[in-house]
């Protein structure tokens, strides 16, 4: 028999209410593998309060807060807040909220709970809209990829903008421990999940998370996407800590760009330039990711004593 | 008045089918109402849709409890107890289904037809062949045998309400209406699937939700079913691995075993295994 590589342990539950294939349902039941049973997890209005399911009955193994779909960064720092004073000792404090309640309604209360340096947790699952309403494009939806508010048409080409950087709004804040992670990575995110834990003060951890109706893919090829998102530079993984950016997979090369655009409908309309283009933003990513690893001094290290005037 | 009850899974188009057929009636000068069963709308999840329609004002509000008709546009949503509870005597079950296919779970005194909705809808390029677009072809056929509206007004109703292939819409509403076969031979008739024994548990005291989702039985969502042929299984556990339902557990020498009362059939495990020994097979 294979030994394990990830914990057998299971806090997600069957029986959930999530889509078949859905890439936030697996990336949380890999996240709570890592984090372990003494986890209370704050859920702002998203896919994932539906997941989770309705009073009586829980998805989960572990506490769950229903929060604003605004207020997750300020849920879990009061979740905190409240847990040191009951004394509660061990426990992680974990926001767990999708690329809609994270890059543009929860941004604020994100900002106040990393500047706050509240010791917690915040997961973005990155499904790249507004899914639980019916796939309407939030600010992490990617350039050109198709939603019902960016619609494709005659005069319309998906979304015009490109992704929102929410990892480098994050690292702006110099978190204790940020990362990307992907459930079809399985042993990667579990790792994470682990280190994120077992370090004291602002967390953040960026899932991505592919959504097989709202990126039109068979539920089959969920993990299949995920991994060529990764294998492509498109979502690279990496991990930062103190301030220094590590690669955690590294590619010689990477797979083009088209061989995942290609299997999903929301870019069908896309043409070869509107494809080149994404792979000339991709490559300028990885590459600027590179640099950033290289660079491994952080900015925040102490700076030299001869920069100041006498 | 006459209660429609329509049960598809998402995506096929339930709800839809609903509203053309209220449309319809409005159209024939008939009062109707519909709306959708409020529950989850996940793709291939069970959904439950209604229509009145009437010659006078509808008053009621609500779920349909005695439909005159049962309109089931996924066949394999038959497996499951309830599907055709309080039908009326003499009411009509209407399902999608191949010709070959000649027998259905039905209580008795009422009456039974079928009709191939899912080959209309390829035929005229609705929807692809594994998820056809069914409810134009099925609501052809109910006009048929139930006489609820004419086939006119919801031809009229299709070209006004429904924004993409208006036109092949109507040609598979008028094939179904064609090609729907009443099931008048007893053999048509299966015995109905047991009732789910209800577990009656006492609702907690405590702000906690101590009962487990395990309780929900995601079953009925699924079309295909993983097969696992062990004896090629290398027990490399990826199909465990990445299960997103927690459907497949692992025995104690490693072998995968599916939990079949939860399994949604997404088909991430046939794809993940790399000896390839899981294939995903039809329902029913
Ligand atoms: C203030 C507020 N606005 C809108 C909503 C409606 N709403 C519920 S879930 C949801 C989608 C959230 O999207 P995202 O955070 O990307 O998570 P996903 O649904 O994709 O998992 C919205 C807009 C709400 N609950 N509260
Ligand atoms: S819509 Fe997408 S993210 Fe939401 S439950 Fe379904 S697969 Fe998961
Ligand atoms: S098809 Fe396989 S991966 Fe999908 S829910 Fe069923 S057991 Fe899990």
């Amino acid at each position: 028999m294979a030994r394990l590589t990830i914990p057998k342990e299971e806090l997600l539950r069957p029986g959930h209410a999530a889509c078949p294939g859905c890439g936030p349902a697996l990336a949380v039941r890999l996240l709570l593998k890592g984090l372990g049973a003494r986890t209370i997890v704050s859920i702002p209005a998203s896919c994932w309060t539906v997941i989770a399911g309705t009073y009586p009955s829980s998805a989960l193994g572990v506490p769950v807060l229903d929060t604003p779909i605004e207020s997750t960064g300020a849920s879990i720092s009061g979740l905190r807040a409240a847990a040191d004073a009951l004394g509660l000792e061990g426990l992680t404090v974990v926001g767990l909220a999708g690329d809609g309640g994270t890059a543009d309604i929860g941004l604020q209360a994100l900002s106040g709970m990393l500047e706050r340096r509240t010791d917690a947790i915040y997961v973005m699952y990155d499904n790249e809209a507004y899914m639980n309403t019916g796939i309407q494009r939030s600010g992490a939806t990617p350039l050109g990829a198709w939603t019902t508010t960016t619609p494709v048409s005659a005069s319309a080409r998906g979304k015009a903008e490109p992704k929102k950087d929410v990892m480098s709004i994050v690292l702006a804040h110099r978190p204790a421990y940020a990362a990307t992670a992907n459930p079809s990575f399985p042993e990667d995110l579990v790792a994470k999940a682990e280190k994120a834990r077992a370090v004291h003060g602002a967390r953040f951890l960026h899932l991505f998370t592919p959504c097989p109706p709202g990126w039109k893919f068979d539920s089959a090829d969920s993990v299949a996407m995920g991994r060529l998102a990764t294998e492509t530079g498109l979502f690279p993984l990496y991990e930062v800590e103190d301030g220094r950016l590590k690669i955690t997979r590294r590619y010689s090369r990477l797979k083009p760009v088209g061989e995942y655009l290609s299997r999903q409908g929301r870019y069908s309309h896309l043409t070869p330039q509107e494809v080149d283009a994404v792979q000339a933003e991709v490559l300028r990513g990885w590459v600027g990711l590179l640099r950033r690893e290289a660079e491994a001094g952080p900015a925040h290290d102490a700076p030299s004593a001869s920069l100041l005037t006498r | 008045m006459q209660e429609v009850r329509f049960l598809g899974r998402g995506g096929q188009g339930a709800v839809i089918a609903a509203e053309l057929l209220a449309q319809a009636a409005f159209l024939d000068g008939k009062i109707p109402q519909s709306f959708p069963f409020f529950g989850v709308e996940r793709r291939g999840a069970p959904v439950t849709a209604y229509a009145r329609v009437s010659s006078e004002p509808i008053e009621v509000r609500g779920s349909i409890a005695t439909p005159d008709a049962v309109v089931v546009l996924d066949r394999g949503l038959l497996r499951f107890a309830g599907a055709t509870d309080g039908l009326r005597e003499n009411g009509w079950v209407l399902v999608n289904a191949p010709a070959s296919v000649q027998a259905f779970a039905a209580p008795a005194g009422i009456r039974l037809a079928s009709v191939d909705a899912a080959r209309i809808a390829v035929d005229h390029h609705l929807g692809s062949p594994t998820l056809p677009i069914v409810n134009t072809a099925i609501l052809g056929a109910l006009a048929r045998v139930t006489g609820i509206v004419s086939l006119d007004a919801l031809e009229r109703a299709i070209a006004a309400a429904v924004p993409r292939k208006p036109q092949e819409n109507r040609a598979a509403a008028r094939a179904g209406f064609e090609e729907v076969r009443p099931l008048t031979d007893p053999r048509s008739r299966l015995p109905l699937p047991p009732p789910r024994p209800r577990r009656e548990l006492p609702l907690p005291e405590g702000p906690l939700a101590l009962r487990s989702s395990e309780e929900i039985l995601t079953a009925s969502w699924r079309s295909l079913r993983p097969q696992i042929d062990l004896s090629r299984c290398t027990r490399c556990n990826f199909c465990w691995k990445y299960c997103p339902d927690v459907a497949i557990t692992l025995d104690a020498e490693g072998y995968p075993k599916l939990e079949e009362e939860h399994c949604k059939g997404c088909g991430i495990c046939a794809e993940v295994c790399p000896p390839k020994t899981i294939a995903m097979v039809a329902e029913a």
